[in-house]
């Protein structure tokens, strides 16, 4: 079980990224924000609980799914608007938006675009680390839909072979954009793939934050110990669309899905436990709040982004 | 001074890299325990050790995209793909990783990695006789090397190791077994710095590679005609030294690019387009191109001559061009 103050750390992180997701959905719907947001609202507990096993140095390559990767890393919230908007302050000078949010101190090493196209970069990370760096593990985060890449096959092929610290994890919502897993994929478990590479390949559900930190933990004692890596599925539930104003009309359970939500159900186990009543939730929601507004605030009051921005920082 | 081949020259260049910087490692298919399917890398495993020369799956993918990752955390990996053509294979990981993760993530990494790239038709099929160096210089964030004697090959390769961005380093098949006088020691060659490889006042021929060397056989066909062909190597493509081909063509009025990709919107189209643009008042007839005409390279030797460039095609419109 999860150590009472480290659940209340999660539940806490996990508050805040659903409400600074709510929030840039709404500067979407404003204007102020391209409409490039991939909600990650459902899938917050999990990424916070698997990255709360993990250290802080521990390189993550994020799935476009969301923010809470850089939440629970503790990147700044204005740097992340700020790349969104194209104002000074953001992480990638306007030339990444929220799919390449880069935050080294704390670990957070970016993104691919085209998903499932960082599984390979992460073979060479894990390289790198147990050349200059042992005891360091790579994570990578990707969803069901970028499983079926070809990436997929190479990249956990070959981290096996050489054993390398590299732990994957497979956010399984059950949607490629629009296209559920019956249609995309022959297994019921994308982990049941780990048997052709011969690594371990579990199954946790995502509501479960306890079921979560374990399996990472354990793949990172493995992966630091020199045992190669490990395939990790959360069962994940994806709340809103693909992107922010997505209409879903492909979707049957979109108007139920709200029931299934993990942070609901640990807000109710926080409760339960004592570790948080209903006054402190709503006085840790208003905190949050008033810690986006400033963040809005610095964003709105950043000038915008030289356009000759586009021609830096290609070659070093 | 001593000759050796282009391929020992290549073979050098590594050895002396991984030597100097312990960051350095080199993987790929058939590399280690074989040495190479070329036998370029003949004798690394053995001095440098599995931990820094080691034999891939057939995974081009995982190959460059697991060459950006070590990159971007401190190493310099020097990966070899066996054939030019795959850099198709590993689209992804070449164009869109490779050439963009420092950019898009707003030039928080550096991105040192080196793919070597046997090319050049030596009648092994469409999909193993390609020189696609036009797809990497129509790339942003890729640089790309074209060397075309032992000399330059080890010093590009060198220069290309220990550069910050990736580079696509082709080396022409045809070529492995040419020797050249070759310096000892630590020489490297700047990127985007050409040369002229024969002066002339009538024609300026861009030729690289193995074109190259047909260029230099057309060359002295036509001095005996009273032609004078003046030979430029642009060494890399990405940069392209479009200063010194300016020059030549001033001075001649009129320019010809030999190359082995294919015509259509090829290297050659992007230096005509150069000229154009930078040298129209220079040139005093038009712009010509030898390529491959748009059609995929065959597999028997008669079907691959008929498409190459050949001495004679080169030294007609040398002609037409010095008429």
């Amino acid at each position: 079980m999860i150590q009472n103050d480290r659940l209340r750390d999660i539940f806490a992180k996990a508050l805040l990224a659903r409400s600074f997701e709510a929030r840039l959905i709404k500067l979407t719907a404003e204007g102020f924000l391209p409409p490039l947001l991939h909600p990650g609202a459902g899938q917050e507990v999990a990424q916070i609980a698997a990255l709360s096993a993990l250290k802080r140095d521990d390189p993550v390559l994020y799935s476009h799914r969301g923010v809470a990767y850089m939440i629970a890393r503790g990147t700044s919230l204005s740097a992340m608007i700020a790349d969104m908007a194209g104002r000074a302050g953001g992480t990638n000078n306007g030339k990444g938006g929220i799919m390449h949010v880069v935050d080294l101190p704390n670990g957070i090493y970016g993104e691919s675009g085209t998903l499932g196209g960082g599984l390979v970069v992460s073979v060479g990370m894990g390289m790198a680390l147990r050349r200059r760096d042992p005891g360091r593990v790579v994570v990578h985060f990707f969803g069901d839909g970028a499983s079926n890449r070809g990436t997929f096959h190479e990249a956990l092929n070959w981290a096996a072979v050489q054993k390398l610290p590299c732990i994957y994890i497979c956010e399984n919502n059950g949607w490629a954009v629009s296209v559920p897993t019956s249609v995309s994929t022959a297994v019921e478990n994308i982990a049941d793939r780990a048997a052709g590479y011969g690594i371990p390949g579990v199954v946790v559900d995502g509501a479960d934050p306890d079921a979560v930190m374990a399996a990472v933990a354990n793949a990172a004692r493995r992966a630091r110990a020199g045992e190669g890596p490990s395939l990790i599925e959360i069962k994940a539930t994806r709340l809103l669309g693909h992107y922010a104003a997505d209409p879903q009309d492909y979707r049957a359970d979109a108007a139920s899905v709200a029931q299934r939500d993990p942070l609901a159900a640990l807000r109710r186990r926080v409760i339960e436990l004592g570790l948080l009543d209903e006054a402190e939730i709503e006085a840790m929601t208003a905190a949050h709040e008033a810690e986006i507004d400033l963040a809005v605030e610095a964003v709105k009051a950043a000038p915008p982004l030289d356009a000759d921005q586009a021609f830096t920082d290609l070659y070093a | 001074m001593r000759t050796i081949s282009y391929g020992q020259a290549i073979n050098e260049a590594l050895a002396e890299e991984m030597d100097r910087d312990g960051d350095v490692i080199l993987y790929g298919l058939d590399v280690a325990a074989w040495g190479g399917i070329f036998n370029i890398t003949k004798g690394l495993l053995e001095r440098f050790g599995p931990e820094r020369v080691f034999d891939s799956p057939i995974s081009e993918s995982v190959m460059v995209g697991a060459g950006v990752g070590a990159a971007i955390m401190g190493l310099r990996p020097v990966v070899e793909l066996q054939y030019a053509d795959f850099i198709l294979v590993a689209g992804d990981e070449i164009f869109l990783k490779a050439g963009m993760w420092r950019y898009m993530h707003g030039g928080a990494f550096k991105v040192p990695l080196v793919v070597r790239l046997p090319s050049g038709a030596t009648g092994a099929g469409p999909e193993h006789s390609t020189c696609p160096e036009a797809y990497v210089m129509h790339s942003p964030g890729l640089l790309c090397a074209v060397p075309s004697t032992a000399a330059d090959a080890k010093a590009l390769l060198k220069e290309a190791i220990r550069l910050d961005n990736p580079v696509m380093f082709f080396e022409h098949r045809r070529l492995y077994q040419k020797r050249d006088e070759v310096p000892e020691g630590d020489v490297t060659l700047p990127f985007g710095k050409g040369v002229i490889r024969r002066e002339g006042r009538h024609v300026t021929v861009v030729a690289w590679q193995y074109m190259l060397s047909r260029a230099l056989k057309a060359a002295e066909l036509l001095e005996q005609e009273g032609i004078e062909v003046e030979i430029f190597d642009p060494r890399t493509l990405s940069p392209f030294d479009s200063g010194t081909l300016i020059e030549s063509v001033k001075k001649t009025g009129a320019c010809l690019v030999v190359e082995e990709g294919y015509r259509r919107l090829g290297v050659g189209a992007e230096i005509g387009a150069i000229l154009m643009e930078q040298a129209f008042g220079y040139l005093d007839r038009p712009f010509r191109r030898l390529a491959i005409p748009d059609v995929p390279m065959a597999s028997v030797k008669p079907l691959v001559d008929r498409v190459l460039p050949s001495v004679e095609a080169i030294c007609d419109v040398c002609r037409e061009l010095a008429a």
